[in-house]
């Protein structure tokens, strides 16, 4: 039997190529217009001295990223985005997953605690920033009254007027921000673990912690590292929330690289050096999504967890 | 506007005011164009345009300018639409959106190098050089000068200020005390208020500007005028000892002597202003632009004197404050500088300071003039620096005629002394260290 003409062939891998061209087509567009380009430029941009006055952007070389280095402002702002990663990425995880795996256990009222905890998800940020800088104020805000009604006043202060608390203070109303979120993907996850392992292991007498870390923990992983994932990505990239409660202060307390780009791009007109730092953010980012992305597709090939 | 130039410029005093009545100017046609570039601008003035503001310190100014704005459409045309922000976010949005083309075509904003400055330096304000020649705005040459930069004229200034200390005066006489005549009398004086239960002084730095408003009215009674002056021309480094007294005296030694309320850095602007309207705090070191607020919320009388110096009564600051500017990339100049026109006309003037209680930068009648006692002691000592002659001393408000990298050193190196992180020697080394920056160009 005769196969296919050679010209057969090649016409229709023709079609088949031109056809994955057009199917492509659409996301490389969007990837080249609103990723590649805008790198792309962010790029130059930081090899200038571009003050943002139209015309010229004098090309500076590398001099914006070695001052990066010497710079003691930008070194303080890592230092706290670092702190920001840490204590922001474990709170919201441990709480997290607390409470969801207390949902999971059949919790009276379940439904109403994931949309109370579920809430500041849905809000946004320059509202919670707002909110918490009226709890936190210390002539009216609600904390500092609360203390003095429970006769605690003399630990009274301007949460975030006091340097060494003021980055915490910030913290604290991020991770309240952000908890509930991971109670509802963790809830999520949560509904593909399997019962039987939970019940066996409870009749072997294993304690709840054991259950927790042992039986139920491996079942979600992959959930679990998307979710760090994002909340450390978050917090290498956090801009908002400290914008609008501390603008960095005070002094120089709460600066984060977000917002030192910011003030050195938009308040001190010094685009090149801002974009610099800002390209500083994307790059710590990249490694923790690659490594963490990696880690999930090689569990998910292992068939472990949800 | 809360920040205010001092341009202690000679003697007229209320003649000054008195002089030359001003007109709009008549209608000329041309223009420079966006961007600095020369551009025709003609035709009768139409169609709409944006003006943005920041949120006034009294809501019922908002009223009367949406009034005063009815009034400008009705007389020329043009539709305004209004863009109110909070005054701490007007600095960074307004500059992202004149960036990105979306912002106003008018829009009210600080003067000086450290504001107007940078937008001018990016390209983002019209060039008014020309339109200022051929429609013979009034505006006095000092203030001209405080917008204009590389030669180019890119606002209108609207508003001279003094900036002091308001005191509570129905307090003062309860208490039997007196505007202060030097540091050592302010010092007892706040002694005998934190002893009757008062904090002596109501002081915000949530924001950062308003310590350097502080250490401006501080400096300047300390250094006098030529020595502010020589600070600002760089003739005098600034981690001079006098610099570093200023810093310790009011955010070091008043802090720690609580004449301060607890956490300044802390508290917003509008919240240590209440501390003074509920007459939890006696005195509040502000400027002038607080005088339409005071008049409506403040249930006592209300005196302003200059912080003291260490050897005598000290010197008010004071100066330009805001400035109205059109961005470069308006869509309806013609309507923009319609606009100009009406605010710069003797009614108008007249109006700002009976209604907003704010001084133009242009002379206007005060023969007549409605205003509270306290607004007609300011327009009296404001009449020193805002005509042409000199006739008092002024200091100068630090932060108006700095640049931005100079204003940050300055805002969050006070914040710092609040709050423990450094001391007044670090901060005036980290001023010197700035201005120097600045002077070089880097």
């Amino acid at each position: 039997m005769a196969g296919p003409s050679t010209g057969g062939i090649a016409a229709t891998r023709r079609a088949q190529a031109r056809l994955g061209l057009a199917l492509v087509a659409p996301a490389v567009v969007l990837v080249v217009t609103f990723f590649l380009f805008p790198l792309g430029t962010a790029g130059y941009y930081s090899l200038t001295s571009w003050d943002g006055a139209p015309g010229s952007a004098p090309f500076v070389g590398l001099a914006n990223y070695t001052e990066m280095l010497r710079d003691g402002e930008m070194w303080h702002a890592l230092l706290n985005n670092g702190i920001w990663v840490v204590v922001g990425t474990v709170a919201p995880l441990v709480i997290g997953l607390v409470l969801a795996v207390l949902l999971w256990s059949g919790a009276r009222g379940a439904v109403i605690y994931r949309l109370l905890f579920f809430f500041p998800r849905v809000l946004p940020s320059v509202v919670i920033g707002i909110v918490w800088g009226w709890i936190y104020d210390p002539l009216n805000g609600w904390l500092n009254r609360m203390l003095d009604a429970v006769g605690l006043g003399a630990i009274t202060k301007g949460w975030l007027g006091d340097a060494r608390l003021a980055l915490y203070a910030v913290l604290f109303a991020a991770i309240w921000a952000t908890f509930g979120f991971v109670v509802v993907i963790f809830l999520a996850a949560l509904q593909n673990v399997d019962i039987e392992l939970v019940d066996a292991a409870r009749l072997d007498g294993a304690n709840a912690a054991q259950r927790l870390w042992h039986v139920i923990l491996p079942q979600i992983t992959p959930v679990f590292l998307m979710v760090t994932t994002l909340t450390l990505v978050g917090g290498i990239s956090v801009f908002d929330i400290v914008f609008i409660m501390t603008g960095g202060g005070p002094g120089n307390a709460t600066q984060v690289l977000g917002t030192y780009s910011f003030q050195s791009a938009f308040q001190l007109n010094r685009i090149g050096y801002g974009t610099s730092v800002a390209l500083l953010i994307t790059v710590l980012s990249v490694p923790f999504v690659v490594i963490l992305n990696r880690l999930q597709r090689r569990l998910a090939l292992n068939e472990t967890g949800a | 506007m809360k920040s205010g130039t001092a341009r202690a410029v000679a003697v007229v005093a209320a003649a000054a005011f008195a002089l030359a009545a001003c007109t709009g100017g008549s209608a000329g046609n041309q223009s420079t164009g966006a961007g600095g570039a020369s551009a025709s601008v003609s035709g009768k003035p139409g169609g709409a345009i944006t003006l943005l503001i920041g949120q006034p310190e009294n809501p019922q100014d908002l009223v009367l300018t949406k009034q005063d704005l009815a009034k400008f459409t009705r007389q020329t045309g043009v539709q305004v639409k209004l863009n109110v922000i909070n005054n701490d976010n007007l600095r960074t949005i307004l500059q992202t959106q004149l960036r990105s083309g979306s912002g106003p075509d008018v829009f009210g904003y600080d003067t000086g190098p450290g504001f107007a400055g940078v937008l001018a330096k990016a390209g983002l304000l019209y060039d008014l050089t020309q339109t200022y020649q051929d429609r013979k705005w009034p505006i006095y040459d000092w203030a001209k000068q405080r917008v204009t930069f590389n030669g180019k004229v890119v606002g209108i200034p609207d508003q001279v200020e003094e900036v002091g200390v308001f005191y509570n005066k129905t307090m003062f006489d309860k208490y039997g005390l007196k505007p202060p005549q030097n540091v050592s009398d302010l010092e007892s004086t706040a002694e005998k208020l934190k002893a009757a239960g008062v904090t002596p002084f109501t002081f915000s730095d949530k924001e950062g500007w308003e310590a350097g408003h502080q250490l401006s009215i501080v400096l300047s009674s300390a250094v006098g005028e030529s020595g502010i002056k020589d600070l600002l021309d760089g003739k005098k480094p600034w981690n001079s000892p006098e610099v570093v007294s200023a810093i310790d005296l009011f955010f070091q030694q008043f802090k720690d002597k609580e004449y301060l309320p607890k956490s300044s850095n802390a508290i917003t602007y509008d919240n240590a202003n209440a501390l003074f309207y509920q007459q939890k705090a006696a005195m509040n070191p502000t400027g002038t632009w607080l005088v339409s607020d005071i008049k409506d919320a403040a249930k006592f009388d209300v005196g302003f004197f200059p912080f003291p110096a260490p050897d005598g009564p000290g010197i008010f600051s004071g100066g330009l404050g805001g400035g109205t500017f059109v961005s470069a990339k308006t869509k309806n100049p013609q309507g923009a500088l319609a606009y100009l026109d009406y605010i710069l006309t003797k009614d108008h003037g007249k109006w700002q300071a009976e209604q907003h209680n704010s001084i133009p930068a242009f002379p206007i009648e005060t023969q007549g003039l409605q205003v509270t006692p306290l607004f007609s002691q300011i327009l009296a000592d404001t009449s020193k620096i805002a005509g042409s002659g000199q006739s008092g001393e002024f200091g100068y408000n630090i932060d108006v005629l700095t640049t931005d990298a100079f204003n940050k050193a300055m805002w969050d190196g006070l914040q710092s002394v609040l709050a423990g992180q450094m001391t007044p020697h670090q901060v005036a080394d980290s001023l010197e260290a700035a201005a120097k920056k600045s002077a070089s160009g880097a």
